[in-house]
């Protein structure tokens, strides 16, 4: 599975919440059936500021401040998405899932299975993660494994504004339910973003950042760039192969299985709890198909099965970074 | 045009017809449940024909409709084919989920049919969702949700009638009230007096009609659909109706009394219109007979069809995941089917 | 033996299609509650207040009025209620015996179904709604005091009441729809949601009263000619499209429908006269609410042979002057 070669491209210098907003501009400019909604997200520009000026070239029409109703707006988006929109749903932090989630799990994720495959379910539902800002335990969740696990729905998580573009775009474009998780430490993060206005990153796409020999670090979302520093700072030292994961569900398997199969050393870094999730999933891909070219005991970077606290001091403590990352390397090369 | 006019003679045939469906269907689908033969769960919807019926009559082919856990008479009233909605009951791959959904999930998208519902109170804010579609493509269409009186309850029903109200879009919420909520009654899980009465907290009207009478649930739909194609937003019906049979099938009643149950039979909608029709000169004792034992001929039609079709193949069960083409599924389901797979771990 | 008001509450809200197709408007249970709970605190008005008897309603709200109130005797009658028309009928003829006053909360209908029970004991009928013709939109605490007055006989019963008179229709095959303020025929086929629905539905009828101000067949008669409750006669109309009618008038037909009525004949029916309408297919209504269908049938309207003694409020106050109302 080759990625979409981003070398060869025209880029453009963005950020990642550029890129995000930008895409969807592009893409509700391409399709009549693409819309926006959530709370806030037209005339406040959404709460970081993403969605910002869509609404001024689009209408109100087409990006849509919703109610406070997350359990309404996510079963709109879903009968939307059933009859012949295609909505793009921002749930204004992934926190906030909880309160959709009966439509997400029992709708959206199941009709078309339930239905024999006679529906479509063409539904993008962005939403951010993460801690880093003080914002406490309800608006600094990482949820992403439990989309990533539960059959039916499709789940990435960009690590670059590349990635951002490319998979946004893949997602829109989708028949799928398809959830975008956004890390809400990274929308300044700035990167080279193709201009072509259909460069999109197929679902189920990993990409490594980095070549290296010695140890792989599969990272997602503000880890990506975090383990890149390290990667420069270890250089000469260890060779460390970086690689964003993108697509938490599909996984590629077989770009994990080839860069193990050149480092023999594994390292997961992602801010979910440690526990039953993401890291366990890419654990599992290793070992069950590349078993035999582990060197030494696979490591996860995350957050230590804790909600994220509020005060500065104790949620620097749970927050995984590139130190930990660092730590982790240095533990198995 | 509605689906079906009740105010001509061949229009009131029809209903008459469908509903005689229903109660047929249902039936049939009860004993074979109690034979064995069905799976699962069965909810059926005798007692309640008038709504259905009386409700998608008032609908136009192209309208839209969710229902809910008991929905076997809202697809017969919507056009559906008893045919693949038995050999859905059965399971088969004729079924119209391929043998997938069951009877808590019989859907037919195209048809308008956006899906029976296992969990109480998700259809509305699909209906919302479809009135959305048709509200953003400007289509001269409706979507009409049933739901339950225990639905009324459920957050995402009040969160989905915000929405469209606020929004004015084009659905009606038609409340079938049975009276029981699984097996606690209305009155200890709501604290009005008529469902209707919530339609106030979204300023837009809520009226309450006899749901054992489809002329009534005919009119207040046909009404609540000329305001939603107005643009003035959804209505809120409720119709006061009853199941006769448990909740489920095997449901022991133990939650209501005999004479109660003796009480809405004595209001049968099918008899009780069918006698309007007769005591009008419509329709005779003769042809409502002959009526009857059409509809007869068409259920049992129905069940050796879903009797002797075919059952899906094990492996279909890893189709209609996703649209796409999704490695995980292929690959687990190799393993599945081919005895566990390979141990190959890579090469060694 | 002391005084004793009888106190009906219809508890069917929400049962009125004209809020959906017209202007319409409801008062929920929990605010009839409230006007009952004035009902019961005015009849404090009077030194020794009557005992209320209460009918019992499906929603519970003569009930949990009853128990708010601590200053006035209640008493709930001994009946189980089904939510129907004969709830209210059951209670009235109760009351006939047993009260010397009645206030119904409810609409036209309510108070029709009282009157043809209740005999000759005062009634007053209070409108919860703005929708009706008969009942008079007061408030509670006030329609209480003046059923107090005149059940203790403060003041008296024959100076502030009058004689409201009926009209029904009657079918070859002997039913009978009866009417306070209206019997209609409508070219509807059903019954449906009962309330008439559309101004060129209304194909005819007789009224006890015809005043502009009325709404519904009352109204459209108002426009041609005037007729007090208590006057004796009644008007028949037939009623026409507007486009071939020899006449057509302005009328307020439905709560937020004001229509151009076509009228082909209008006339006064005294001494036991009566209009007949062959009619092929339609339904006979009462005080705007379609009640039953006909099919090949000949109907007779006509006055009904008896009316309610209605209060008229203003006249209680107005004989009671002041001196009721001192202490000592």
């Amino acid at each position: 599975m080759a990625s979409a070669g981003l070398e060869a491209e025209a880029t453009e210098t963005m950020t990642v919440r550029e890129a995000i907003r930008e895409t969807l501009r592009e893409e509700m400019a391409r399709d009549e059936d693409v819309f926006l909604m959530g709370e806030d997200i037209a005339t406040m520009g959404g709460v970081l500021d993403v969605t910002g000026d869509l609404h001024e070239q689009f209408g109100k029409d087409r990006v849509r401040d919703t109610p406070i109703g997350e359990s309404g707006f996510m079963g709109a988006a879903t009968g939307a998405a059933a009859t012949g929109s295609r909505p793009v749903v921002e749930i204004m932090f992934s926190d906030f899932l909880g309160v959709a989630m009966e439509q997400v799990m029992n709708q959206m994720a199941k009709m078309r299975y339930m239905f024999g495959g006679k529906t479509e379910m063409p539904v993008t539902v962005r939403t951010t993660e993460g801690g880093g800002m003080g914002a406490a335990s309800q608006h600094s969740g990482t949820v992403h494994s439990w989309i990533a696990h539960f059959p039916g729905l499709m789940a990435v998580a960009p690590g670059t504004p590349a990635a951002a573009k490319g998979l946004l775009k893949s997602a829109i474009r989708s028949d799928d339910p398809v959830f975008f998780f956004e890390n809400k430490m990274i929308y300044e993060q700035s990167g080279e973003v193709p201009v072509d206005e259909d460069f999109t990153i197929p679902l189920g796409e990993a990409h490594v950042e980095r070549e290296g020999s010695d140890v792989t670090v599969i990272a997602t979302q503000r880890l990506v760039g975090e383990s890149l520093s390290v990667a420069d700072e270890l250089e000469g030292d260890t060779d460390v192969e970086v690689i964003d994961l993108r697509s938490l569900y599909p996984l590629d398997t077989d770009t994990i299985v080839e860069s193990l199969e050149k480092t023999g050393r594994l390292v997961v870094a992602d801010e979910s709890p440690l526990s039953y999730g993401t890291h366990a999933e890419v654990v599992a891909r290793a070992v069950e198909n590349a078993f035999y070219s582990l060197d030494a005991p696979i490591q996860r970077v995350g957050v230590p099965d804790t909600h994220m606290p509020f005060s500065p001091s104790l949620e620097r403590e749970v927050l995984p970074d590139g130190a930990e990352v660092r730590d982790a390397i240095e533990r198995i090369v | 045009m509605p689906t079906i006019d009740l105010e001509t003679e061949t229009g009131r045939k029809e209903a008459l017809r469908r509903m005689l469906t229903i109660r047929q269907f249902d039936t049939t689908a009860g004993e074979r449940f109690a034979d064995g033969e069905i799976p699962g769960f069965v909810h059926l919807y005798i007692g309640e024909e008038a709504v259905g019926v009386g409700a998608c009559s008032a609908l136009e082919d192209d309208d839209y409709i969710t229902s809910t856990h008991r929905g076997h008479g809202h697809c017969i009233a919507k056009g559906l084919d008893p045919k693949p909605m038995m050999a859905e009951l059965y399971g088969k791959r004729e079924g119209y989920c391929n043998g997938k959904g069951g009877s808590m999930h019989i859907a037919d998208v195209d048809a308008g049919m956006l899906g029976a519902n296992g969990i109480v109170g998700a259809g509305p804010p699909l209906g919302t969702g479809a009135a959305l579609t048709i509200d953003r493509k400007g289509e001269d269409r409706v979507a009409l949700s049933f739901l339950g009186d225990g639905a009324v309850a459920q957050g995402q029903v009040h969160s989905a009638a915000n929405l469209a109200a606020t929004w004015d879009l084009p659905v009606i919420f038609l409340v079938e009230n049975n009276h029981y909520g699984e097996g606690t009654p209305v009155e200890e899980q709501h604290n009005v007096e008529n469902l209707s009465a919530t339609a106030g907290a979204y300023n837009v009207p809520g009226i309450t009609v006899d749901g054992m009478d489809i002329t009534a649930v005919n009119e207040a739909v046909t009404e609540a659909r000329e305001r939603a194609r107005a643009g003035d937003g959804p209505t809120f019906i409720e119709a006061e109706t009853y199941r006769f049979h448990g909740h489920f099938e095997g449901d022991e009643e133990l939650y209501r009394e005999d004479d109660e149950v003796e009480r809405w039979e004595a209001r049968d909608p099918i008899e009780t219109f069918a006698q309007r029709l007769i005591d009008r000169g419509e329709l005779t004792n003769e042809e409502y007979e002959a009526l009857q034992s059409e509809v007869e001929t068409t259920i049992e039609e129905a069940l050796e069809y879903a009797q002797s079709a075919e059952e899906p193949a094990p492996e279909e069960a890893y189709d209609d995941m996703f649209a796409a083409e999704v490695p995980e599924i292929t690959e687990f389901a190799r393993r599945v089917r081919a005895d566990g797979g390979d141990p190959d771990g890579g090469e060694r | 033996m002391g005084a004793h008001i009888g106190l009906i509450v219809n508890p069917a809200a929400g049962r009125d299609i004209r809020r959906l197709t017209g202007g319409a408007s409801v008062v929920d249970n929990y605010a009839k509650r409230r006007v009952a709970e004035c009902v019961l605190e005015g009849l404090e008005v009077v030194p020794d207040p009557p005992t209320a008897l209460l009918m019992p309603d499906t929603a519970g709200i003569a009930a949990s009025a009853a128990e708010e109130i601590s200053g006035v005797e209640t008493d709930l009658l001994d009946c189980s209620p089904d939510g129907t028309a004969a709830d209210t009928r059951r209670a009235a003829a109760r009351f006939s015996e047993e009260a010397d006053a009645i206030v119904v909360l409810g609409g036209d209908g309510t108070s029709r179904d009282t009157a043809l029970e209740c005999g000759d004991v005062p009634l007053l009928p209070v409108s919860t709604g703005t929708n009706n013709v008969v009942p008079t939109a007061v408030d509670g605490t006030v329609a209480g005091a003046a059923a107090a007055l005149v059940a203790t006989g403060a003041v008296e019963a024959a100076a502030v009441t009058y004689r409201h008179d009926m009209v029904e229709a009657r079918t070859k095959s002997d039913e009978t729809v009866t009417g306070l303020a209206s019997v209609e025929l409508s070219n509807r086929s059903f019954v449906g949601t009962r309330a008439m629905l559309d101004p060129e539905d209304l194909t005819g009828g007789v009224v006890s009263r015809a005043n502009p101000a009325d709404i519904g067949l009352s109204s459209v008669a108002g426009a041609t000619d005037s007729l007090a409750p208590d006057e004796p006669g009644v008007i028949g109309l037939r009623l026409v499209d507007p486009d071939t009618a020899p006449r057509t008038v302005r009328a307020i037909v439905a709560p937020g429908v004001v229509a151009e009525i076509g009228i082909e004949e209008g006339y006064r029916l005294t001494d036991g006269e009566s209009m007949t309408v062959d009619v092929e297919e339609g339904v006979v209504g009462a005080d705007g609410e379609r009640e039953l269908e006909v099919v090949g049938e000949t109907v007779e309207f006509r006055a009904a042979d008896r009316g309610p003694r209605l209060v008229s409020i203003e006249a209680v106050f107005d004989a009671a002057g002041t001196g009721v109302f001192e202490n000592g």
